[in-house]
């Protein structure tokens, strides 16, 4: 589905080298769901969510130049994604402090049934509560591999583009994540 | 297949990523061995816990706002380069007023090893002419003299 796209983007790209502002926004209105949804979960908050988006935007028209055309423009910008979202883990304490507002906000599952019974709401918020706090446990690398499979639902070749690591470590990292996730979801379940 | 080599493609065939040949083998091993079939278990109800996941949208605006950023951040990038030639030659002002502070320290340090009293032994009054004979003094001395008041 999503390399159906690739050579729309790859005009897309190429019309903004040539100058094109207006490919830029198109590019922008394009993709910004997909990269606004891993840096929300890789991050946890709207706004940070929403202020690393945007400078994975920024970056990827500054950086125009960097980008290969034999390479995906999605993966390339989750690329961005991934690793903006990993700087903004690393910021100084007094700039994540002011930054960070609603931790966390309501991560929640979606129900696959329209009417669902008030057990299964609670049952199902609880299992979202659980996952949310179980992906928040996780390292950087595991998480953000999960994001990428689980929720962005990337092949593991798309996977092995955006991380820059082989298909046997996609294979093997994916693996022991979810193995983790597992562990911390079984602790987080008894503590309550 | 050996349950090894079972266990470490759980993930990938959950992700459907075996081809043909490997899935059979896999799918042949999990009817068979009820250790590799719970993990199997264990792992898809972890990977189902992601079904219905919600996904969120990007912001009302966000096109907007990362326009309007692009061009202020641009342009403060823009200013950067002269900002630090600013900086640059302030910092080269500073540092000759410092080097000037400090060595007019030094000189008047030097000077304060002589004594107050002595300063009259290092600039002795004999030495100083107050009418030199080419200045206007000396001149006007020289006229006033005895024989030359005419």
């Amino acid at each position: 589905m999503l390399n159906a796209n690739k050579a729309d983007d790859l005009s897309l790209v190429n019309r903004l080298k040539k100058g094109d502002a207006s490919a830029f926004e198109e590019i922008l209105l394009k993709h910004e769901d997909r990269i606004y949804n891993v840096c929300r979960y890789m991050l946890g908050n709207e706004d940070d969510a929403d202020d690393a988006a945007q400078d994975t935007f920024i970056k990827a028209y500054r950086n125009l130049s960097d980008f290969r055309p034999d390479s995906s423009l999605y993966t390339w910008l989750y690329r961005i994604a991934v690793n903006t979202c990993l700087d903004y883990k690393k910021r100084p304490f007094f700039a994540a402090i002011f930054k960070a507002t609603r931790e966390d906000d309501e991560v929640v599952r979606e129900l696959p049934s329209n009417e669902p019974s008030p057990e299964r709401l609670y049952e199902s918020k609880q299992t979202g509560h659980a996952l949310r706090a179980g992906l928040k446990q996780l390292s950087e690398k595991f998480r953000a591999i999960l994001i990428l499979k689980e929720i962005e639902e990337l092949s593991y070749e798309e996977i092995a583009d955006v991380l820059d690591i082989s298909i046997g470590t996609v294979k093997s990292r994916i693996s022991r994540a979810r193995k983790e996730l597992k562990q911390q979801m079984k602790k987080i379940m008894e503590q309550k | 297949m050996r349950c090894k080599k079972a266990k470490v493609l759980i993930s990938p065939y959950i992700d459907g990523e075996l081809s043909e040949g490997e899935r059979e083998s896999f799918e042949s091993h999990m009817k068979d061995c009820g250790n590799c079939r719970a993990e199997f278990e264990e792992t898809r109800n972890v990977h189902n816990l992601f079904t219905g996941a919600e996904r969120f949208g990007a912001n009302y605006g966000f096109t907007t706002r990362v326009l309007a950023n692009l061009e202020t951040k641009t342009r403060r990038k823009e200013l950067l380069v002269p900002l630090f030639t600013r900086f640059v030659g302030v910092v080269a002002v500073l540092m000759i007023i410092g080097i000037g502070i400090v060595s007019g320290r030094f000189i008047g340090r030097s000077f304060s090893f002589q004594k107050p009293g002595n300063i009259a032994t290092f600039f002795p009054l004999d030495t100083f002419n107050a009418t030199p004979p080419d200045s206007v003094g000396g001149v006007y001395l020289a006229m006033t003299e005895a024989g030359n008041e005419k």
